[in-house]
């Protein structure tokens, strides 16, 4: 049983990070109907302001909301100058252009900062040998605390953003139907722009968390863990936030169980893998995802 | 005014052979007149246009989307190291291994993606891409690919004498060797696309990209084609994949080309070139490669503008090609949907437009004077129809 713990717990706590991803990557859906490929560079370009601005002296925290100011308006600015005016040319226009950018800031970063020395960075939450509580048998460490609770914070509160605030009721009504949005007078464009901007923002949060863990930022820290998002994503149907959060912890537990149980088979080298079965069990067994609306094409 | 002439007359036999010398020239030019790194260099781009040729015939043609190709790349490469090193095969026939091997497992992948559209397949294939090297290093296969090590001792030792090139020996012999194997290889591709691109096969292809409802209706076998077409654009990307395999001497998971910036770096390359063109591909490859070594040089030499800007301004310690092509691919999207070869024809038809035979004339009657509208069809008539217009149906 205490392996069982374990892994729940270490799955709970990677899964809380792909669920931000993931988050960020539905609330861009949703609106936009494109998927960012470049969202998980954006965070690591975001995460590298974050460490300029703590190398330069402020505190990390501090540090940490300019970085999510800085991943708000490249988020938003993305969508402004390069989504919007490509999204009437053509959809596969956007997927270019997104995965353009991809490889643009992952040459930039792996340019500027690839070479040692490393990046180093502190966590966000105590990071001691001795910061740890003990819980059904295992060591639940404060900084894997720190990034679940987060999460769950930052879900409750795009929860009420989405459902109390007149920006939330914009961007459910975009996301239904941009085209009636417009005509009642919801201003699309900046509802679009603000979307991507809380993406660009999770995206911030989330790779400095990952930092946190690694105690380091690196231009491939968030390679893998997008790949994890967009599996998340895929699970909890790639239009609704809730399902992304559930997608995330549950991608994160079913892998950290895999590795465990099958130490042999999966183990560290296939968590991947498992992510990736899922991904494809879920697209063939129910494309829309577990809580996603299918999409109904008239012909 | 353009200068008309009309399709198959002896002007435009004229035109045509001008072309061909000019890039039997240029074809010539490189191992004869140029160094031994230059040589090396074009390979690398001779790997680069065969495995954008094969994304093209899928992403250009066909519209389905994929982020996976890196994987058939690295199927070839892997397939070649386990037959030379494992069962002792001789290089030159490991590429029929590999383009089979890759053929199938392209069939198999393209499964699910008849089931799925736009951006599920792409995360189908995204998926993909991410998994092959860690597929490469699992355990459970290590006593085939070496795990993270890899494979190494591929490359030839003695290059085979090949009739027309005479004995060649050393570093700078196998350079050349290589070089015009790849020059075999990238023409193998280049007529398979081709004749693929200009029939029945290739039409349908256009027909599912723009409508796959209208194709079906008009009697296309939608699944059945894109099985295919995946697998034998699958099969050549394997083609690049083997071929570098020999070059490095190697095959190693950590090579950039079977990660997903490798199926990235093709794909920004094609578009560069030209979507849904076939000579396209060819030159986005060339002209990442002349990007990629002008700025490494520039970043040797210590001068220039290429130099400031990242050496100096950004201490960048890796080549910049990778950053450069993306922000020439996020220029060109808005300035030039249709590529360097789309943009080119444009200018071209400034000066000589090739008048086509009206339909159901006898071929004898070459300069009927044909409506100028006409005119534009010449080969790959929807140069610029994935980019700009490429859902008109939704």
């Amino acid at each position: 049983m205490d392996k069982f713990f374990e892994a729940l717990f270490i799955g709970l706590s990677n899964g809380a990070i792909y669920a931000l991803v993931a988050l960020a990557l539905v609330v861009v859906f949703r609106g936009t109907g494109a998927l960012n490929f470049a969202q998980g560079e954006m965070a690591t370009l975001s995460a590298f302001i974050v460490w300029l601005l703590n190398n330069a002296g402020v505190p990390l925290v501090l540090a940490l909301l300019l970085g999510m100011v800085f991943g708000f308006v490249i988020g938003a600015l993305t969508e402004i100058t390069i989504v919007r005016p490509l999204e009437r040319k053509s959809p596969l226009a956007v997927f270019v252009a997104t995965i353009a950018l991809f490889l643009g800031i992952n040459a930039f970063t792996t340019g500027v900062w690839g070479a040692p020395p490393d990046e180093a960075i502190d966590s966000l939450f105590p990071n001691e040998p001795d910061s740890y509580l003990s819980l059904l048998g295992t060591t639940w460490r404060y900084t894997s605390i720190g990034a679940l609770a987060v999460t769950l914070v930052v879900s409750f509160l795009l929860f009420l953003l989405f459902q109390k605030t007149r920006f939330g009721l914009a961007m459910r009504g975009v996301a239904s139907n941009a085209e009636s949005a417009r005509l009642v007078g919801i201003p699309t464009g900046r509802v679009l722009a603000g979307s991507w901007g809380i993406a660009g923002a999770l995206g911030a949060l989330a790779a400095t968390l990952v930092a946190g863990v690694n105690l380091q930022v690196t231009p491939t820290m968030m390679f893998t863990i997008f790949v994890y998002a967009t599996a998340a994503a895929t699970l909890g149907g790639l239009d609704s936030p809730g399902g992304a959060v559930v997608g995330g912890l549950a991608i994160g537990v079913i892998e950290a169980q895999a590795a465990t149980w099958s130490t042999e088979w999966v183990g560290q080298d296939m968590k991947l893998g498992v992510a990736l079965l899922c991904i494809l069990v879920v697209l063939l067994v129910r494309p829309a995802g577990l809580f996603g609306t299918s999409k109904v094409v008239r012909v | 005014m353009a200068v008309r002439v009309p399709q198959n007359s002896i002007g435009h036999w004229v035109i045509r052979a001008l072309w061909v010398a000019a890039v039997a020239a240029f074809v010539l030019y490189i191992p004869t007149r140029t160094e031994t790194g230059t040589i090396g260099d074009m390979t690398v781009a001779i790997e680069f246009a065969i495995a954008a040729i094969s994304l093209n015939l899928v992403l250009g043609y066909t519209g389905i989307i994929s982020l996976g190709h890196s994987a058939f790349f690295g199927v070839g490469m892997f397939t070649t190291a386990v037959m030379v090193d494992r069962y002792g095969w001789s290089q030159g026939w490991t590429f029929f291994i590999a383009f089979a091997v890759a053929f199938i497992v392209g069939c198999l992948v393209s499964l699910p993606a008849l089931r799925l559209t736009g951006i599920y397949l792409a995360l189908v294939t995204l998926a993909l891409a991410v998994l092959f090297p860690t597929l490469m290093k699992w355990n459970k296969l290590e006593w085939l690919t070496g795990g993270s090590r890899g494979i190494t001792g591929i490359g030839y030792e003695d290059v085979p004498t090949w009739p027309l090139l005479g004995e060649l020996k050393g570093r700078d012999g196998r350079a050349v060797f290589l070089y015009w194997l790849g020059i075999v290889l990238l023409v193998v591709t280049y007529a398979i696309a081709r004749g693929i691109v200009k029939s029945r096969a290739g039409r349908s292809l256009v027909a599912i990209r723009d409508n796959e409802i209208a194709a079906s209706v008009m009697g296309v076998h939608t699944a059945r084609t894109k099985t295919l077409i995946f697998g034998i654009s699958a099969g050549m990307c394997a083609l690049a994949g083997s071929l570098s395999a020999i070059r490095l001497d190697a095959a190693n998971p950590d090579v950039p080309t079977v990660t997903l910036i490798g199926s990235i770096t093709f794909l920004l390359m094609m578009i560069l070139g030209g979507t849904a063109t076939l000579w396209g591909p060819i030159i986005g490859a060339l002209l990442f490669v002349v990007i990629d070594t002008r700025t490494r040089e520039a970043g040797a030499s210590g001068t220039g503008v290429i130099n400031k800007v990242f050496n100096d301004w950004m201490n960048f310690t890796t080549s910049p090609a990778g950053f450069i092509l993306a922000v020439i691919i996020l220029v060109m999207i808005f300035v030039a949907p249709f590529g360097v070869v789309g943009l080119l024809r444009r200018l071209a038809s400034k000066l000589v437009v090739i008048v086509p035979r009206p339909a159901g004339t006898p071929a004898a009657a070459g300069d009927v004077l044909a409506p100028a509208a006409a005119a534009e069809v010449v080969e790959g008539a929807g140069a610029d129809a994935v980019v700009v217009s490429g859902d008109a149906n939704d």
